[in-house]
């Protein structure tokens, strides 16, 4: 009987999504052309500076460039063809990585981004509210106080110096575990135990790094939720009634969280974003770095497509979460969802 | 259920056996020549990867800066029909990597085919050449035009000429993929030079040597196996790679470089071991936008050369890397190339040894009292006409360090003489659309670098009122600070078309009078050729003690001769003879024997 409201529930989201969809490319399209800067000014300037800067070859370059990018075109006609094309999954060529194509640069970083990103997502997650639980079921006792400022000080470091830090000690002074890089120097990537090793030998730092820093603001997140639902009417009157402390704390901690997958939604859909101060610091290849060097350039296509990829993979997150909250949430389910 | 994992263990127990490794004291490492994913191994592209230029295709002379010689590379001779033709003769044993032979056929096409599509190597040749055309297989005339004599272009185009592939590229040319080609498929690549693609990944590209090369009973064999490019995201990164051994052969900006020996007793080295500790490489100017009112009067410019504190600087901001440049343009820390500099009306003009602009904010004040600039209230000067020097900004990318610094300190000093200026730093894509659209007031830029027409090469650059554009229409290739000067155009194209050195000479000393008159911006300094080696695998690196290349940093162009002359250090060789000139039995013919040649065979 209930799908009848849940069905409403999903075209309605469904429809909204594709709306925003929309709305969020165009926005995407127009931001990068706003700022007053060339996108062909990292190639025309590396000419210049490297090809023994002879004025014909520049001159020709230029006037190459501006054809073959269509930069001379109106505006609408540049968007039109963008929306046209991204419709048929073509995300066009890079400007400053000319004449690959923004979807051969992106794919082959996606991987890393995701094995790097996604369970240091999850496992941040998980450790997170688990504390941040505990330390509310347990308010105002060590555990409580330990997470808490642990969680503060953690959860405010700025991320490159604790990236620096770990590479100084675990890297540099103990010599335990490589400084940079995905691999060692020299291997290719391939199919084997060996590079399976040395792969995960690298993956430590980046991905301890990740976890301990996003892990506080789950922590205190949670702590402050759980709080908050035990000091509710239902707490309190179930309290009266005579219930078990751990039934109570049960409650409260499934109504804690819904929040909180909301925000892994949002932080899952944003992973191919990538990690871009990770990737510096590390040396780690991924999605922010491209992003990085795209936005810097004004590297019209790369920006779009990096972003069309990202806008979908949000939506995806967002869909996927609105439907499992329909199926958590009974008031949703029931078509009360107001 | 558990059979299923048993299986799916055992088959990737199968599938997982050994690693794959390339042998660390065969390769060569390098950091500093490529920051960001790997784009084409064509170069009929805007910007091929690193590498692509320097070791995959090579041409049929290598320019040799040190020396100032053209060493025949594909090329066997060349032979001057008259004074506008030459003739290059190719080396019999010349073959591509898929054994088919180099031929006239490939130089004329690769030429052809940058002109037909408006980019590629040697592209805007047809300014200055007539034609290219190939009188049998193995030799390809070039003849100069008339109408656009450039002896300079003549020649660079025809000894620089890089041939390409015709029968590979003929069949993209008429499937109309050339610019879309990549040009990634190692086994598929037919190149000239000593090196081809191996692997790459969005960390790494490693090129593998060519054991059976062509080349190699000429020049021997290219010392590493294998070169491979790390491809660091920033500059730190690149650097701890360098200092912990990774690296062995860098291009990079290093802040106080001199620590890694002195200090952390690395084996790690640049050119010279004292300062500045690199070559140099190009000039460094101080753009002074010549259309802004005030920056439009010479008097204003010449105060601003006054006032800006050189030497302190290059030290502060630049570590001591560079030197003060010469107010004549010209590179006089090369030998050959003090003969161009008018010494006796530089000291004359400047009042000092060498004739460089003193920093003298005294001198400075003088000059603008005299132009009628009075100091107003607020201590900014004001011109006869009534208006203000200034606000005028000085900007440099954001995260330019170095130049960023330097930027603060030359705004200080024109704030006390009384030249109302502010720093900004906007983003590199803001900042290069304002210079190349002539919009900036005051920037930091780059200008050419050290090469066989210099110091023609500078004084185009800069100078030259037919590389430049109106306000507002982007130009990459000159005059920034939009100077507008005929007599200049003139002698710039007597002094490529004369085969006389005193001409030349004298068109150079003219053009020294006029910069020094109108100061239509400041040469301030020599920038740093960025080179770094360790001899923790690798020796015999070129530097000051061993100079045998003089552009041995990674990113540059004619790089490809110091792979020739290091050495592993298991096993160490001798520098190869034939990178010395024809006089001391090596293969390099001077620059002026070309010329020498060339005025011979005029009729």
């Amino acid at each position: 009987m209930a799908s009848k409201p849940l069905f409403k529930f999903l075209l309605r989201r469904f429809i909204f999504l594709l709306v925003t969809y929309i709305v969020a490319t165009t926005i995407v399209f127009i931001l990068p052309r706003a700022i007053p800067g060339n996108p062909l000014a990292q190639l025309l300037s590396n000419l210049s500076r490297l090809a023994q800067a002879n004025p014909e070859t520049i001159r020709a370059a230029e006037r190459t460039l501006m054809a073959e990018f269509g930069i001379d075109k109106p505006l609408l006609v540049q968007y039109v063809t963008f929306v046209f094309k991204a419709l048929r999954g073509d995300l066009g060529t890079s400007i400053s990585f000319y004449p690959r194509k923004v979807i051969d640069l992106v794919v082959p970083v996606i991987p890393w981004t995701l094995i790097l990103l996604l369970p240091a997502t999850l496992v941040a997650w998980i450790l997170g509210n688990t504390l941040g639980a505990m330390a509310a079921y347990r308010r105002n006792s060590w555990i409580d106080k330990g997470v808490l400022t642990t969680s503060l000080i953690v959860s405010q470091i700025p991320y490159y110096w604790l990236g620096m830090l770990f590479i100084f000690f675990f890297g540099v002074r103990l010599g335990w575990l490589p400084t940079q890089g995905a691999y060692s120097l020299g291997t290719i990537p391939n199919l084997s135990w060996g590079f399976f090793l040395d792969a995960l030998k690298h993956y430590v730092m980046p991905f301890a790094s990740i976890v301990i820093s996003a892990m506080g603001g789950w922590a205190i997140g949670m702590r402050v939720m759980v709080v908050y639902e035990l000091g509710s009417d239902y707490s309190l009157f179930s309290e009266y009634l005579g219930m078990k402390d751990r039934r109570i704390f049960k409650y409260a901690f499934r109504n804690s969280l819904l929040p909180q997958i909301t925000g892994l939604a949002l932080s899952l859909g944003g992973i191919l974003g990538g990690a871009l101060i990770t990737e510096i610091v590390f040396n780690y290849p991924g999605t922010g770095f491209l992003l990085f060097k795209a936005l810097t350039t004004l590297d019209y296509p790369m920006i779009q497509g990096i972003f069309v990829i990202l806008i979908a993979s949000i939506y995806l997150a967002n869909f996927i979460v609105d439907f499992l909250y329909a199926l958590i949430d009974p008031r949703i389910r029931l078509g009360q969802e107001e | 259920m558990r059979r299923l994992l048993v299986l799916l263990v055992l088959a990737l127990t199968v599938l997982l056996i050994a690693q794959v490794t390339i042998p660390r004291e065969e390769t060569v490492y390098i950091a500093g020549a490529l920051w960001g994913p790997a784009t084409t191994w064509n170069l009929y592209a805007p910007q091929s990867t690193w590498g692509t230029d320097q070791f995959l295709f090579v041409s049929a002379f290598q320019y040799d800066l040190g020396r100032d010689a053209w060493i025949p590379f594909i090329a066997q001779k060349y032979e001057f029909v008259d004074e506008k033709t030459i003739r290059i003769h190719i080396r019999p044993e010349a073959k591509w990597s898929d054994g088919q032979p180099i031929t006239a056929e490939d130089f004329v096409y690769a030429l052809e085919l940058s002109k037909k599509l408006g980019i590629g190597p040697g592209v805007g040749w047809d300014s200055y050449i007539e034609y290219v055309k190939a009188i049998d297989t193995k030799v390809v005339e070039f003849k100069a035009r008339a109408d656009a004599l450039n002896y300079y272009q003549f020649l660079s185009y025809s000894l620089g000429a890089q041939p390409m592939p015709k029968h590979v590229y003929s069949k993209l040319e008429a499937a109309g993929t050339i610019k879309d080609w990549v040009n990634d498929k190692p086994d598929e690549q037919v190149v000239s030079g000593p090196y081809k693609l191996y692997y790459y990944d969005p960390n790494i590209v490693i090129y593998q040597r060519i054991d059976n090369w062509w080349g190699k009973d000429i020049f021997g064999l290219p010392r590493p196996k294998f070169i491979g490019h790390v491809i660091h995201k920033d500059n730190p990164s690149a650097s701890l790679a360098v200092e912990k051994g990774d690296v062995d052969w860098a291009g990079l900006f290093i802040p106080s470089v001199w620590e890694m020996w002195e200090k952390k007793k690395l084996p790690i080295g640049t050119w010279y071991k004292e300062k500045p500790y690199y070559l140099p490489d190009g000039v460094s100017f101080v753009y002074l936008n010549n259309t802004k009112p005030g920056l439009s009067d010479p008097a204003v410019r010449k105060a601003i050369a006054h006032a800006i504190p050189y030497e302190e600087m290059l030290v502060k901001a630049y570590f001591g890397y560079g030197s003060q440049a010469h107010p004549s343009m010209v590179i006089d820390l090369f030998e050959p190339n003090k003969q161009y500099i008018n010494y006796d009306l530089a000291r004359n003009t400047w009042n000092t040894s060498d004739g460089r602009i003193p920093f003298d904010l005294t001198k400075a004040r003088k000059i603008l009292d005299e132009a009628g600039y009075k100091p107003g209230k607020d201590g900014i000067r004001v011109g006869p006409d009534g208006k203000k020097l200034g606000p005028y900004t000085i900007s440099v990318p954001y995260g330019w360090t170095d130049w960023m610094m330097m930027c603060e300190m030359i705004a200080e000093n024109l704030r006390s003489i009384g030249i109302d200026v502010v720093t900004e730093f906007p983003d590199f894509s803001v900042w290069a659309d304002r210079m190349t659209k002539g919009t900036f007031d005051i920037i930091i830029s780059w200008s050419v670098g050290p090469s066989f027409d210099h110091p023609f090469n500078i004084y185009r650059f800069v100078l030259d009122k037919r590389l430049s554009a109106p306000v507002g229409v982007v130009t990459w290739a000159g005059d920034w600070q939009r100077y507008d000067n005929d007599e200049i155009v003139q002698l710039l194209d007597r002094a490529v078309s004369t085969l006389d050195p005193e001409v030349r000479k004298n068109a150079y000393f003219r053009i020294q009078e006029i910069i020094y008159r109108d100061m239509p911006s400041v040469p301030a300094f020599f920038g740093a050729h960025w080179y770094e080696y360790s001899t923790k695998y690798w020796i015999n690196w070129p530097n000051q003690d061993n100079p045998y290349w003089f552009r041995p940093a990674p990113w540059h162009g004619d790089t490809l001769p110091t792979l020739f002359g290091i050495s592993s250090k298991a096993n160490p060789q001798p520098i190869p003879k034939w990178l010395e000139t024809v006089d001391k039995g090596g293969l390099g013919i001077p620059t002026s024997k070309v010329f020498a040649d060339l005025q011979a065979a005029k009729k």
